[in-house]
C-alpha cells in the first residue's frame, strides 16, 4: 500500500496549495466538495465497515447544519465552538438513533434510520420558532467571536478551517479502523453471529460507531450551514440520504478515502453535465448503471487497480468471476 | 470473464474521468468589457416544479429573443444564463455563486422556490448583484426578510389571498372553511385570509393544512364537507392542486360549497379538464386579462409556440420588462445604479400599470379574480377575468406580509 | 354529515388509500421475496405506469385497455432490465443492485420527461365509474368504491396464483431456497426474470389506477418509493400478506390520524413503522431477522 499513500500525500499537497491557484467559483466549489467528502467518509464507517446500511445519514447533516446554524443566528459564540458543538450535539443523539436502530439489523435497520431521519424532517418543517418551518434558517454568518479567529471567517481561511476537519476526521478514522474496535467492527460486517460467539457485545460496537458516523457527519452539516449561509428541510430530505450512500459506493466503500472521491465524483458530474443538458439525469442513471458493471470496486478500487497493475505488470490480472 | 470488461471499464474510466476533470470549471470565464448584458436565471428546470421552471424559461427567452433583434437594451445584448437547479436551495445557492463568481453575472431572475430564494437574498449585497422576482410569492421577501438588491416584479402569495377576499366581499357567502398548503405560503395566506373574514364578519370555520406530496386528499375532503361551509379557500399549488381538484371533482365538493382559490394556472386547468371548471380565484397572471400591452404579448407568445402563455410565462415577461425600463433609467446595470433606477419606476405591463415601489421593492399592480370556464376555440378549460381590483388594494403596506383594513 | 355516515366515508376513504398503497407494495415484496434486492426504480416504474396508461387512454379512448397494457409494457421494460443488467449481479452484494437501481429510477424518470413533456396530464376515471354512489345520504366516488374491489380482486388473484399455480410454488420455492430449485433442474434465472417484470408490472398497474386521482405527474415517482418501503417493511419483506396488512394499516393511520391530527401527518406512518420495527424487527410477518 504504498503507492495509495503516495499517491493520497500527493493529494493533500495539490488540496493545500489550491487557494493559490484557483480562480474565486472554484474554491466555492473545493470547499463544498470537501464538506460533502467529510459527510460520506463519515457514512463510510457504518457501510463500509459494519455493513450497517442507513437511508437516513441525512439525519445527521441536517443536525449538524440546524444546530450550527441556530447558534450562529441566535449566540455569540465564535465558528470554531459552533461547530464542536453541534458535532457533540449530532454524536449525543445518534446514541439514542443507534440504540432504537440497531434493535433491528439489514433492510429493517436501514428504515428505521429512515423513519429518523423523516421524523426530524417534520421536527424540522413544523418547530418553526427553532427551525424556521419550510422557510428554514437563513443569512447564517461566519462569526469570528472574540479570539481573533478572523481568518476563519474568509473565503480561504474557511476552505483551510473545512479542510483541516477533514483530514483531521480521516486519520481519527482511519485510527479507529486499524484499532481493536475497527477489528471488532469487521467482524461485525463479515459474521456478527461469530462476533457475538467470541464474546462480544456487537450492539455496543454497533451504536459507538452509528454515533461516530453520525458525529462526523454533524461536523459535515456544522460546516455547510456557514458556508451556504443557509440550512433548510432540504437538508434533511430523504433524497439526500440516497445521493451520499450513492457516493460511498460509487467512491469504493470500506476504503474512508473512496468516498470523499466519490462524492467530488458526484457532485462535478451533476454540475457539469446539469450546465450542459436539461436531461443530465438520464446521462446521471447510465453512468452509474456503467459503474456498477465495469467498476465493481469503485473509483478508489480503479486507481489502486491501475497503479497495482503499473507495479507488476507481469503478474496476471484478477478477475472477479 | 474474459479481458473485454477492462476495455469498457476504461472507457467508463476516461468517459466520466474526462466529464469530471475537465478543465474549465477550474478557470474562471473573461468577463466581456461592456459586451452582452448578461441575466442569471437558476430554475427549477427538473423535478417536482420542472414545470414552473419551463413556464419562466420560456418567458425570458421569448423575451430576450425579440428584444436583442430589436438591438438589446441601450444597445448591448441580452445573455440568458440557465441552469437547473432541481428546486433544490442547495443547488441554486451553487449556481447563483458560479454565475457571479465565473461569469461575471450581476443580474439574477427565475429562482423558482421561495425555499432558494431565501437562501439566496443574504448574499446579494456581498455579491453586488440585483435580483428581481418574476415567481417567488413568500410575503417574507418583501417584509422581515427584505434586503435592498431584492425586487418582487410578481404578485406575492398575500396579494392572491387578498384579491379573493376582495372578492368574497362582493359574492355573498356567509360561512368558509380553508385548506392551505402546509409551508410558509400555505400559512401566510390563509392567515391573509383568516384574518379578511373576520374583518367582513364572515364566519370563518377552521383551517387545515395538508404536507406537500398528499396524495390522497380524501381525509381532507371529508372535513371540508363535515365542516358545513359555504365556501372553502384552497391554497395549493402544483400536484398537490391538480390531486385535490381531481378528486374534489370526484366526491361533488363543488355542488356542496362554492370553490375559491389562490392560484390559477393554465397548467393545472389542462391537468383535471373540466374538473377545474366553475373554480373561482386570483390570477397573478392570465392571458385574457383585458390590456393592450397584453393583447400584443399574447399575439407575440402565440406566433411563437402556436398556444397561449400560462401564468408564469406572463410573469416573466412583466418582470424582463421591469429589467429593461430599470436598465435603461440606469444607462447600465451596475447595482448602485440600477438599484435606484428601480426604485418607484412605473412601467406600463401586461397587466397594466406597475410601480416598483421604493419602501420595500414590491411591484404594486392591480389583482385579478378569475372564473374557469370552457370556451370554444380551446380544448381546455381557461380563466376567464370577472373583477379586477385596483393595486391600492391589493398591494400590502409597505415591509407587511398581511393587511390593515 | 351524520357522524356513523362520517364514519363510513371515511373507512371506505381508507380503504381506497389502502387498495393505491397495496399496488405499490406488493410488486415490491415480490421482487425483495425472490431476489433478495430492494428495488428503488419501483416508483420511477409506477410513474412510468401512469404516463404510459395516459398515452394508450388517449391513443385507444378507453381507459380499460390502458389498464390491461400498460402493466404489460411496463412489466416488459423490467423484464428486459432483469434480462440485460441484473442478471449479472447476483453474485455480487447489495450495494450493486442499490446503484443500479438508482441509476434505472434516474434514466426512467428523465425518460418520461423527455417523452411526455414537464407538465401533469389528465387521464379520466372510465365512464363507468365517474359518478358517484350514496353512501349513507352522502356521495362518494364511485372510482374509488372500484379502486377498493379492483384491491380485493388482485389480493385474492396474486394470493391464489401464489398457492394454485406452477409459477407461484417456484416462486415460493425460489424464495425459501433457490439452490434447491436449481439443483432440481429449473432455471432460476428465468423465474426472477418473471418475478421481476411482474413487479414492475404491478407498479405499472398501480401507476395507472392512481392517475385519475392525482393526474400523470413527475412527482409520483419520488414521493411513493418511501411510501412503499414503508407499508413493506412494515409487513414483513418478501412476505405477500404482510404487503396487504402494511397497506391497510398505513391507509387507515394516515386517513383517520390526517382528520384528528392534521399537525401530525408528516409524522404518522414513520411512526408506525417505528413503532412495528422496535417490537418486531423483521415486521408483522417477517421472519426474524
Amino acid at each position: 500500500m504504498r503507492w495509495p499513500r503516495a499517491l493520497g500525500l500527493a493529494f493533500v499537497a495539490l488540496l493545500i496549495a489550491a487557494p493559490f491557484g484557483l480562480p474565486a467559483f472554484a474554491m466555492t466549489l473545493l470547499t463544498e466538495l470537501v464538506i460533502l467528502g467529510l459527510f460520506a467518509m463519515s457514512l463510510d464507517l457504518m457501510v463500509g465497515y459494519t455493513r450497517l446500511i442507513s437511508f437516513g445519514h441525512v439525519a445527521a447533516y441536517g443536525l449538524g447544519a440546524y444546530a450550527s446554524g441556530y447558534m450562529l443566528l441566535n449566540t455569540s459564540l465564535p465558528l470554531p465552538f459552533v461547530v464542536i458543538l453541534a458535532t457533540l450535539l449530532t454524536g449525543v443523539i445518534a446514541i439514542g438513533v443507534g440504540w432504537v436502530c440497531t434493535l433491528a439489523t439489514g433492510v429493517s435497520f436501514a428504515m428505521l434510520t429512515l423513519a429518523f431521519a423523516q421524523l426530524l424532517y417534520a421536527i424540522a418543517f413544523k418547530w418553526t420558532s427553532v427551525t424556521g418551518g419550510s422557510d428554514g434558517l437563513a443569512g447564517i454568518p461566519r462569526r469570528a467571536g472574540p479570539m481573533g479567529l478572523t481568518l476563519l471567517t474568509t473565503k480561504t481561511g474557511f476552505y483551510y478551517f473545512a479542510l483541516a476537519c477533514l483530514i483531521g476526521s480521516f486519520l481519527l478514522c482511519r485510527k479507529l479502523v486499524a484499532s481493536p474496535f475497527g477489528a471488532v467492527l469487521r467482524g461485525i460486517r463479515e459474521n456478527e453471529a461469530k462476533t457475538v460467539s467470541l464474546g462480544f457485545n456487537t450492539r455496543l460496537y454497533k451504536i459507538a460507531v452509528v454515533a461516530i458516523a453520525y458525529a462526523l457527519g454533524g461536523l459535515a452539516g456544522a460546516l455547510y450551514a456557514p458556508f451556504a449561509g443557509f440550512a433548510n428541510t432540504e437538508l434533511l430530505f430523504w433524497l439526500l440520504s440516497g445521493q451520499v450512500l450513492i457516493m460511498v459506493i460509487v467512491g469504493g466503500s470500506g476504503t474512508l478515502i473512496g468516498p470523499i472521491l466519490g462524492a467530488a465524483f458526484f457532485l462535478l458530474l451533476e454540475h457539469q453535465l446539469s450546465s450542459v443538458t436539461e436531461a443530465w439525469a438520464l446521462f446521471f442513471g447510465l453512468i452509474f448503471i456503467g459503474f456498477v458493471l465495469f467498476a465493481p470496486e469503485g473509483i478508489w478500487g480503479l486507481a489502486t487497480g491501475w497503479v497495482k497493475r503499473r507495479e507488476k505488470p507481469l503478474a496476471k490480472v484478477r478477475l472477479r468471476d | 470473464m474474459t479481458i473485454r470488461p477492462r476495455l469498457t471499464r476504461r472507457a467508463v474510466v476516461a468517459g466520466t474521468g474526462a466529464a469530471v476533470a475537465s478543465p474549465w470549471v477550474w478557470t474562471s470565464a473573461r468577463a466581456q468589457a461592456g459586451g452582452m448584458i448578461k441575466i442569471g436565471m437558476p430554475l427549477a428546470l427538473t423535478g417536482p416544479l420542472g414545470s414552473v421552471g419551463q413556464q419562466q424559461k420560456r418567458g425570458a427567452e421569448l423575451y430576450a429573443k425579440l428584444q436583442n433583434e430589436k438591438g438589446g437594451i441601450l444597445g448591448r445584448k441580452i445573455e440568458l444564463l440557465i441552469e437547473d437547479t432541481v428546486g433544490n436551495p442547495a443547488t441554486c445557492v451553487r449556481k447563483a455563486q458560479e454565475m457571479v463568481e465565473r461569469y461575471d453575472c450581476r443580474l439574477l431572475t427565475g429562482i423558482t422556490l421561495s425555499s432558494e430564494a431565501l437562501a439566496i437574498v443574504p448574499k446579494l449585497a456581498e455579491w453586488n448583484a440585483i435580483f428581481i422576482s418574476s415567481d417567488n410569492g413568500d410575503g417574507r421577501l418583501t417584509a422581515e426578510s427584505f434586503v435592498p438588491n431584492f425586487f418582487r416584479a410578481n404578485t406575492s402569495g398575500p396579494m392572491g389571498a387578498r384579491v379573493v377576499s376582495l372578492y368574497v366581499k362582493q359574492a355573498k357567502i356567509k360561512s368558509f372553511f380553508a385548506l392551505g398548503l402546509d409551508y410558509a405560503w400555505g400559512h401566510n395566506s390563509v392567515q391573509v385570509f383568516e384574518d379578511e373574514m373576520k374583518r367582513l364578519k364572515v364566519n370563518f370555520i377552521g383551517k387545515v393544512f395538508a404536507p406537500t406530496g398528499t396524495k390522497d386528499y380524501s381525509t381532507y375532503i371529508t372535513k371540508i364537507r363535515q365542516s358545513g361551509a359555504e365556501g372553502v379557500y384552497l391554497v395549493l399549488a402544483g400536484d398537490d392542486n391538480n390531486a385535490f381538484l381531481a378528486q374534489a371533482a370526484q366526491y361533488q365538493l363543488a355542488s356542496k360549497m362554492a370553490m375559491l382559490t389562490e392560484q390559477i394556472e393554465l397548467v393545472a386547468l389542462r391537468a383535471v379538464g373540466d374538473a377545474s371548471v366553475g373554480l373561482i380565484g386570483s390570477a397573478r397572471y392570465a392571458f385574457t386579462i383585458d390590456t393592450p400591452a397584453n393583447k400584443e404579448f399574447v399575439e407575440l407568445w402565440k406566433a411563437e409556440h402556436k398556444t397561449v402563455p400560462d401564468t408564469f410565462e406572463g410573469e416573466q415577461w412583466q418582470c424582463m420588462k421591469v429589467f429593461e425600463a430599470g436598465i435603461t433609467k440606469a444607462g447600465g446595470i451596475e447595482a448602485d445604479k440600477l438599484r435606484p433606477a428601480l426604485e418607484d419606476l412605473t412601467i406600463e405591463s401586461v397587466k397594466g400599470k406597475v410601480l416598483m415601489r421604493k419602501c420595500d421593492h414590491q411591484g404594486v399592480q392591480k389583482g385579478f379574480a378569475v372564473k374557469v370556464v370552457k370556451k370554444e376555440g380551446f380544448d381546455h378549460p381557461i380563466p376567464e377575468v370577472i373583477s379586477t381590483f385596483p393595486a391600492e388594494q391589493t398591494t400590502p403596506p409597505c415591509n407587511k406580509m398581511t393587511y390593515e383594513d | 354529515m351524520s357522524t356513523l355516515a362520517l364514519l363510513l366515508t371515511q373507512v371506505v376513504n381508507a380503504l381506497s388509500q389502502s387498495a393505491l398503497l397495496f399496488f405499490l407494495g406488493v410488486g415490491l415484496t415480490l421482487i425483495f421475496g425472490i431476489m433478495r434486492i430492494v428495488n428503488f426504480a419501483h416508483g420511477a416504474l409506477y410513474m412510468l405506469g401512469a404516463f404510459v396508461g395516459y398515452s394508450l387512454a388517449h391513443w385507444a379512448g378507453t381507459f380499460w385497455l390502458a389498464l390491461v397494457l400498460a402493466p404489460l409494457i411496463v412489466g416488459a421494460v423490467g423484464a428486459a432490465f432483469e434480462l440485460g443488467i441484473l442478471r449479472r449481479l447476483y453474485r455480487r452484494d447489495a450495494s450493486a443492485f442499490l446503484l443500479v437501481t438508482f441509476g434505472l429510477a434516474l434514466v426512467v424518470t428523465e425518460a418520461v420527461r423527455l417523452i411526455w413533456g414537464p407538465d401533469a396530464l389528465q387521464v379520466p376515471a372510465p365512464k363507468l365509474f365517474s359518478g358517484v354512489v350514496f353512501l349513507l345520504g352522502e356521495p362518494f366516488p364511485a372510482y374509488r368504491l372500484f379502486l377498493v374491489a379492483a384491491g380485493a380482486v388482485m389480493a385474492i388473484a396474486i394470493w391464489q396464483a401464489l398457492e394454485r399455480t406452477r409459477l407461484g410454488l417456484l416462486i415460493r420455492a425460489t424464495s425459501q431456497n433457490a439452490e434447491m430449485v436449481h439443483a432440481l433442474g429449473i432455471d432460476v434465472n428465468l423465474v426472477r426474470s418473471g418475478v421481476f417484470g411482474i413487479g414492475c408490472g404491478l407498479a405499472a398497474l398501480g401507476g395507472v389506477l392512481a392517475a385519475p386521482l392525482v393526474t400523470a405527474s413527475h412527482a409520483m415517482a419520488s414521493t411513493v418509493i418511501i411510501d412503499a418501503f414503508v407499508i413493506v417493511i412494515i409487513g414483513g419483506m418478501g412476505s405477500f400478506a404482510g404487503s396487504l396488512i402494511g397497506a391497510l394499516l398505513v391507509g387507515f393511520v394516515q386517513v383517520f390520524g390526517n382528520y384528528y391530527l392534521p399537525d401530525f401527518a408528516l409524522a404518522f406512518m414513520y411512526l408506525l413503522m417505528l413503532l412495528v420495527l422496535v417490537v418486531r424487527p423483521g415486521g408483522l410477518l417477517g421472519k426474524e431477522a
